[in-house]
């Protein structure tokens, strides 16, 4: 029998104050009219080419982004709580990552992380060693995944810093929302979502480089064979910029534009969804057309700003992730909002001895993966399996990290044409310009299958419109 | 604008004229046909591919009708073929997504997918005429769905000016395969039929007879041909809108290298004397016309998209 | 003391215009213990815009991108630099270090495989067979250093850059980068934190290491390996010839392998094929009147 659940929506089955209404209104609505609305969501979306592409399967296969109608409720003082937390963390790993790269580099002099650990992380970029961020801003976008664990208590699983995606879908999901479910949204004070563009714009040029008085921005994508490309090409479109190719950049003389009918036309910021090492070929020698040679050293001549900063891969390794709440210690002298799960750490020879022991109750993650793949749940495994992985640690102590299994909450669903508890998690946004800001909100991701924990859209995931009250 | 996107749409405009074009060639020619003897079936094959600049591209058998047709509709491997040119259309279309209207991506993507869900080869075997005619009212939907819908801004403009190049190159090419085999055929009532041919196979047999009633005279259809200041697909026209589009996409202070081309071989074309041209070299002009017209969409495509793609990228690294 | 002046000269020439090149030169010694750069000075025929930076090695980087059309490239870098003497490394210096999980956590860096450095099991086997139970770091290194000069002959024109180790090996032959890179995966398979170093020697014969006789001469760019010695530092040491490293060794910079301190590296576009020569020409500085009378 698995550990008690928290239930987002019920305790002691009834709802709680901020869902009576809601659930109120799905009762009235009634099971065939809400299939009915489901369904008209669908097509929406399908028309509309909402799409996501399922990686690992036959190539170009898209889905209908599955978004679930029950909407999930955050509480104004509960969201105040997860904002703070969320800024906080976004802060210290900023801290953490300008320390590392142009700092003193007083976290791994003084221990707060290995530094071999640190170095050693594949998203640890020594070509960007000395390159400086305006304003310190190396997090624009960073996508904090949150879990609430049988305590109903907030915790953070992982932080993408890198390229974190699922903003579109938190924007599409709420346009959806309001049209499927338009009374329930309108007895409900809920913050908007829709001016993320505005916002994202704003950070973007608040991290100029000083000598641009107008900057442009431009959204850099790797090309429409890319899976995310519907939210690059959306991103764009909200901001009102230029979506670009590597093929459509040059640098002269370390200053980057773009190729226009009418002459080449500078760049100020790039806001970047090609992974790192494909950025610049001179650079990181990658045999790869999707970057613009020269782009780094431009960077790193102030000429311009690239968002998410180049190398950020060395602060959300899963290993380095263990070490966020210690930075939060350091750097700010405060202690952690929202902690992060139990995790140990194998290259750890204490920790290997516990996760050795305990292997058919942790969780057990390689941290490089994405997505959800590569993680063993020791409770769901068989003797083969963890006889693999048991030798798979001895072999790269440094490759995973074990957790604490953590039941996800539930959350009221409409599944399957009835209304059933499935687990979840959320993934916030956090922009850093000049200022730093949360989407109130973000992406609830929702495993469909009953009994599910896995709740990316990639492994069967759905979603959830959040609504954050602001009373 | 992206020179990307200038590029991409430069390209849909020819594309799209280009596999318009070959559906009404091939009508006119499967036609024309009916009516001819089997021994000249080879040589207007030759002429067809010709004319579309793939006379060198086919390798395969001249008196096989069937092989010739499906070249120029199906292989995909055929760069000028009318699947090839959708599908590229197509292609452009979907990265350009953000930049037409909806409506437009809507047009060609509807082309492309009625195009892949038809049986073709089966249609064409069957009732020629009406496949044709579809395709040329697909392209004629898209052209007339962009000026609808698309703002006449700077990408709507690449597109326009896609479109009358490869036309004008079309027209050029048109005449100068067919004018002499023509003109050295026999019989009044055959060359009366492959007169009405050439001008069909511009859509021009209507007009023709409006402004010169009925009169099948080669030199009157000639200068109807490359002259009419109002007839869309005379050559004369086509360099016109050119110059007219690239006259709004550029300052007006300083002239490129594309306008001075084109002013050029629009004087070439507007000043030239018909009828000491046919009774000397005619083709040597037409082809001297090609050159200068492929000539302008090279400056066309060094002034605007200016892409450093055309040299491949190569690392180094010394010892 | 020597004080050398360094004339590092790289050039391009292309079959047919190029455009939009882009490139990194390491070619400027640094300065440390044993060696203080006086001068350095880059030009590039066309000229271009150059930014240079220290790298997270410690290695100062030009970077220069040349975007009109070009049929050639010139690149001479400058130098002048002082050599000094350097102490021999304390030969009492223990092993141990080398098997102990702190220690080799801490070099991880120049333990790990680095891709130049890959080689196959046979290889790994026989350091870690000479290495042995030797108590000594010293002499430890040192039996390796005999083992690549048994295994390679010094001969020019046998191997590329990227040629794989035990294709080396196998072949029994290549040149200064083949000797410090099999010597740092032998060293690294028997514990022992290796790094890779690119400069320059002043020796008429790159094999044989000896200063030569003219004031002036033409050479290549040099590389040689620097081993971690335990409570004593990084010990340079030179396997392609007999020499040990000193005054006339300058070090450009060090890291894992070739790929972290190639003198020069880029992209450019046009066609494949460019003819590329690279020369070294280094000098003795005459001493001035005043300090001979000194």
């Amino acid at each position: 029998m698995h550990a008690p659940v928290f239930s987002e929506a019920y305790a002691d089955d009834a709802p709680r104050p901020h869902y009576r209404e809601l659930v109120e209104r799905l009762e009235k609505l009634g099971t065939e009219e809400l299939e009915r609305r489901s369904r008209l969501v669908e097509s929406t979306f399908r028309t509309l080419g909402i799409t996501f592409a399922v990686t690992g399967r036959e190539e170009g296969l898209e889905r209908t982004w599955p978004m679930d109608l029950v909407p999930r409720i955050i509480p104004a003082a509960e969201w105040a709580t997860i904002e703070a937390g969320l800024k906080q963390r976004v802060r210290a790993l900023n801290l953490f990552l300008e320390d590392l790269y142009v700092g003193p580099q007083a976290a791994l002099a003084e221990g707060v992380a290995p530094r071999w650990l640190v170095e050693s992380a594949d998203g640890y970029l020594r070509q960007a060693q000395g390159i400086e961020a305006p304003e310190g801003a190396r997090c624009v976008v960073a996508g904090i995944d949150l879990i609430r664990d049988s305590e109903g208590v907030y915790r953070v699983l992982e932080d993408n810093l890198r390229v974190p995606s699922g903003i579109s879908y938190v924007l599409e999901n709420r346009v959806a929302m309001t049209r499927a479910l338009p009374t329930a949204f309108a007895n409900h004070d809920v913050r908007p979502v829709n001016h993320y563009g505005a916002m994202l714009l704003t950070a973007l040029r608040s991290i100029a480089p000083p000598a641009s008085s107008d900057p442009t921005v431009v959204v850099l994508t790797p090309g429409i064979a890319n899976s995310a490309y519907f939210e690059h090409a959306f991103l764009a479109r909200q901001m009102g910029v230029e979506l670009v190719e590597g093929r459509d950049l040059v640098v002269e003389d370390h200053v980057l534009y773009m190729r226009t009918t009418r002459g080449l036309h500078r760049v100020d910021v790039v806001y970047s969804r090609v992974g790192d090492e494909f950025l610049d070929p001179v650079v990181f020698r990658a045999d790869s057309l999707l970057g613009v040679p020269g782009l780094l050293t431009a960077y790193r001549a102030k000429n311009l700003t690239i968002a998410n900063a180049v190398g950020n891969g060395a602060a959300d390794d899963k290993a380095v992730y263990a070490y966020v709440p210690d930075m939060i210690r350091f750097f700010l002298a405060e202690e952690p909002i929202l902690p992060n799960v139990t995790t140990y750490l194998p290259w750890n020879p204490q920790d290997m001895t516990l996760i050795l022991d305990r292997l058919d109750e942790l969780v057990v993650k390689p941290v490089a993966e994405a997505g959800g793949y590569g993680i063993v749940i020791g409770a769901d495994a068989d003797r083969q399996t963890l006889d693999r992985l048991r030798r798979t640690l001895l072999d790269n102590p440094r490759g995973y990290i074990a957790q604490e299994t953590i039941q996800l909450s539930t959350h009221l669903s409409f599944v399957d044409g009835k209304l059933a508890e499935r687990h979840i998690d959320l993934r916030p946004f956090v922009l850093t310009g000049s200022q730093m800001e949360v989407v109130p909100g973000g992406l609830t991701r929702v495993a469909l299958p009953e009994g599910s924990l896995i709740v990316n859209s990639s492994q069967g995931g759905g979603s959830k419109d959040t609504w954050v009250l602001e009373v | 604008m992206l020179s990307r996107h200038a590029e991409d749409l430069y390209w849909t405009g020819r594309y799209i004229e280009r596999a318009e074009d070959t559906a009404r060639l091939l009508d006119v020619t499967y036609h024309g046909m009916l009516e001819w003897s089997d021994k000249d079936v080879p040589q207007a094959q030759r002429d067809l591919l010709e004319v579309l600049f793939l006379d060198e591209t086919f390798d395969g058998d001249l008196s096989d009708t069937a092989a010739v047709t499906e070249f120029l509709v199906l292989d995909t491997d055929n760069p000028g073929s009318i699947t090839a040119a959708v599908e590229r259309a197509r292609l452009n279309a979907r990265g350009l997504r953000d930049r037409i209207s909806s409506e437009l991506w809507e047009a060609i993507n509807t082309f492309y997918l009625d195009l892949r869900a038809r049986d073709l080869r089966a249609d064409i075997e069957r009732q020629p005429y009406q496949v044709y005619r579809w395709v040329r009212n697909a392209c004629q939907t898209v052209t007339g769905v962009a000026a609808e819908t698309m703002p006449h801004d700077d990408g709507y403009r690449f597109l326009v000016m896609g479109r009358l190049l490869e036309r004008a190159e079309m027209t050029c090419r048109l005449l100068d395969v067919r004018y002499h085999r023509l003109v050295d055929s026999g019989g009044a009532a055959t060359a009366f039929n492959r007169w009405a041919a050439l001008l069909k196979s511009v859509s021009a047999y209507e007009a023709y007879l409006k402004e010169y009633r009925a009169a099948v005279d080669p030199i009157k259809m000639l200068s109807f041909l490359l002259l009419s200041p109002n007839f869309p697909r005379s050559v004369r026209y086509c360099l016109r809108g050119t110059e007219e589009q690239l006259a709004e996409l550029l300052e007006p202070d300083r002239l490129t290298d594309a306008q001075r081309l084109l002013g050029m071989v629009g004087a070439k074309v507007e000043y030239c004397d018909i009828d000491s041209l046919v009774n000397a070299d005619l083709g040597g002009f037409l082809d001297e016309l090609q050159r200068d017209i492929s000539q302008v969409g090279v400056a066309i495509d060094r002034h605007f998209f200016h892409h450093a793609t055309d040299l491949d990228l190569h690392f180094y690294i010394s010892r | 003391m020597m004080r050398l002046e360094i004339r590092y000269l790289t050039t391009f020439e292309y079959p047919q215009q190029v455009r939009d090149s882009h490139n990194v030169l390491r070619a400027c010694p640094t300065t440390d213990d044993f060696q203080a750069l006086l001068s350095y000075t880059l030009t590039t025929d066309p000229a271009a815009r150059v930014l240079s930076h220290i790298d997270y090695w410690g290695t100062r980087l030009d970077v220069f991108g040349i975007r009109h059309p070009h049929d050639r490239l010139s690149v001479i870098a400058d130098s002048t630099v002082e050599t000094y003497p350097r102490p021999a490394p304390e030969p009492d210096a223990s092993t141990d270090p080398y098997r102990d999980d702190a220690y080799r956590t801490e070099h991880r860096e120049y333990l790990a495989d680095s891709p130049h450095t890959i080689a196959g099991s046979s290889l790994g086997d026989r350091a870690r067979q000479l290495v042995g139970d030797r108590a000594q770091a010293v002499a430890a290194v040192e039996a390796l250093i005999d083992e690549v000069r048994r295994l390679l002959a010094y001969e020019p024109g046998t191997t590329y850059v990227g040629m794989n180790l035990d294709e080396v090996v196998k072949q029994g032959s290549g040149v200064c980068q083949d000797f410090a890179h099999t010597l740092i995966s032998m060293a690294r398979s028997a514990g022992i934190p290796a790094r890779y170093v690119s400069g320059y020697l002043y020796a008429a014969d790159q094999s044989l290491g000896r200063p030569p006789e003219e004031a002036e001469i033409e050479v290549q760019t040099h590389a040689w390996a620097e081993v971690a010695i335990p409570g004593w530092g990084w010990w340079a040491v030179d396997p392609t010839n007999r020499e040990p490293v000193g005054e006339h060794h300058v070090k450009i910079g060090h890291g894992r392998d070739y790929d972290d301190v190639a003198p020069l590296q880029g992209v450019y576009h046009g066609p494949a094929n460019h003819r590329l020569g690279v020369s070294v020409r280094i000098s003795r500085e005459q001493m001035s009147e005043y300090q001979s009378q000194q």
